[in-house]
């Protein structure tokens, strides 16, 4: 299959230990097209769809600022509310980290644990990727089949 | 190219809808939106200005279901119509798998669709996107206004005569699921695994 990015069950682990060791309620790991590829912490709470697509917007249109000021990009945007506080990373060109976490007070330890989940994230995401067989012809034809079939029932008039 | 996961096997793909302001692009998704079952649509999430104008997307899921164990998603955007927001555009264009050029049909708007089209042309120049093979169809809305332009007027002027057309009343929900259909099925006939 064409891959644009592959989720491995190290990136959740990673996470997981995000959550625990950094104080965060939620830990998210976005495309910069705004697909989620892990999540860890509470979910419940989040729509984490939409949470990405926004989350990708707001981090190309920080981009895009970043270079009217000259920088190519700014590598953490911290939003700070009044319960609940977002720090948000790039890990590599396409990928993004997203904690939610509660107490401010913890923002040292968040950027800490953030910053060496990114370490471990970029060092994942530089291995060569798993070699798939190609599939058959016939498998690649019966898919695309089965999903004109699903948008046709979607999408009926 | 659509995003694939391997280990939460999903794979997603990325509709946006383009074309000049007040063409009825946000419309479109509002009906999409409005008629599908609760069970296959995401939250519908509209960043707009005060005057209820799009300021950078309009944005829901449709899951499909499952084909081969692998969970199909549309991701449905919309872009912002008005000039002066090209930067934002072409932000939310990125990494799309099929456009849909939403042009209105009155008269008066002629221009509007054509500068639209062509600012669309320089996004897919700059992701290297050919004209010819992408997904990308054209939807004339607003058929029901008084004089309405001929149908392929906009991509003929623009030397695309052979884009896949739909006439549309959006606003009536006229041609919108017809449309989507269209663009979705164009999306996945082109997906190679």
């Amino acid at each position: 299959m064409s891959e644009r990015t592959s989720s491995r069950a190290g990136f959740r682990e990673l996470l997981d230990h995000l959550v625990e060791h950094g104080g965060a309620l939620t830990a998210l790991l976005v495309t910069r097209q705004g697909s989620v590829v892990s999540e860890a912490g509470r979910t419940g709470y989040l729509n984490t769809t939409a949470m990405a697509a926004l989350v990708a917007g707001m981090f190309s249109a920080t981009k895009e600022v970043a270079r009217m000021v000259g920088e190519s990009q700014f590598s953490i945007l911290l939003q700070q509310g009044e319960k609940r506080h977002i720090h948000i990373s790039l890990v590599s060109g396409d990928i993004m980290m997203v904690v939610i976490f509660e107490d401010y007070s913890r923002i040292g330890q968040v950027r800490h644990e953030a910053r060496k989940a990114g370490e471990k994230l970029t060092a994942l995401l530089a291995q060569p990727k798993e070699v798939r067989p190609e599939p058959e012809e016939a498998t690649v034809t019966q898919f695309r089949e089965y999903a004109l079939n699903l948008i046709d029932r979607i999408f009926q008039t | 190219m659509p995003y694939i996961s391997y280990e939460n096997r999903q794979i997603q793909f990325k509709i946006v809808y383009f074309g000049p302001g007040l063409s009825g692009k946000t419309t479109n998704l509002s009906w999409i939106h409005r008629v599908l079952a609760p069970e296959v649509k995401g939250e519908l999430v509209m960043l707009n200005t005060d005057e209820d104008r799009t300021l950078f997307f309009d944005f829901f899921p449709v899951e499909l279901g499952q084909v081969d164990g692998y969970h199909i998603r549309i991701n449905l955007y919309t872009v912002p119509g008005q000039v002066y927001y090209e930067a934002s555009r072409r932000l939310v264009l990125d990494g799309a798998d099929g456009v849909v050029f939403v042009a209105d049909s009155n008269e008066s708007r002629i221009e509007a669709n054509l500068e639209m089209f062509d600012l669309m042309r320089a996004s897919f120049q700059h992701y290297d996107w050919d004209l010819r093979t992408f997904p990308l169809m054209m939807q004339y809305n607003k058929r029901d206004c008084p004089d309405p332009i001929p149908l392929g007027a906009v991509e003929r002027k623009m030397g695309c005569a052979d884009l896949p057309v739909r006439e549309s009343i959006a606003i009536r929900g006229v041609g919108v699921l017809e449309t989507i259909r269209d663009i979705s099925r164009m999306v996945v006939a082109r997906f190679e695994m």
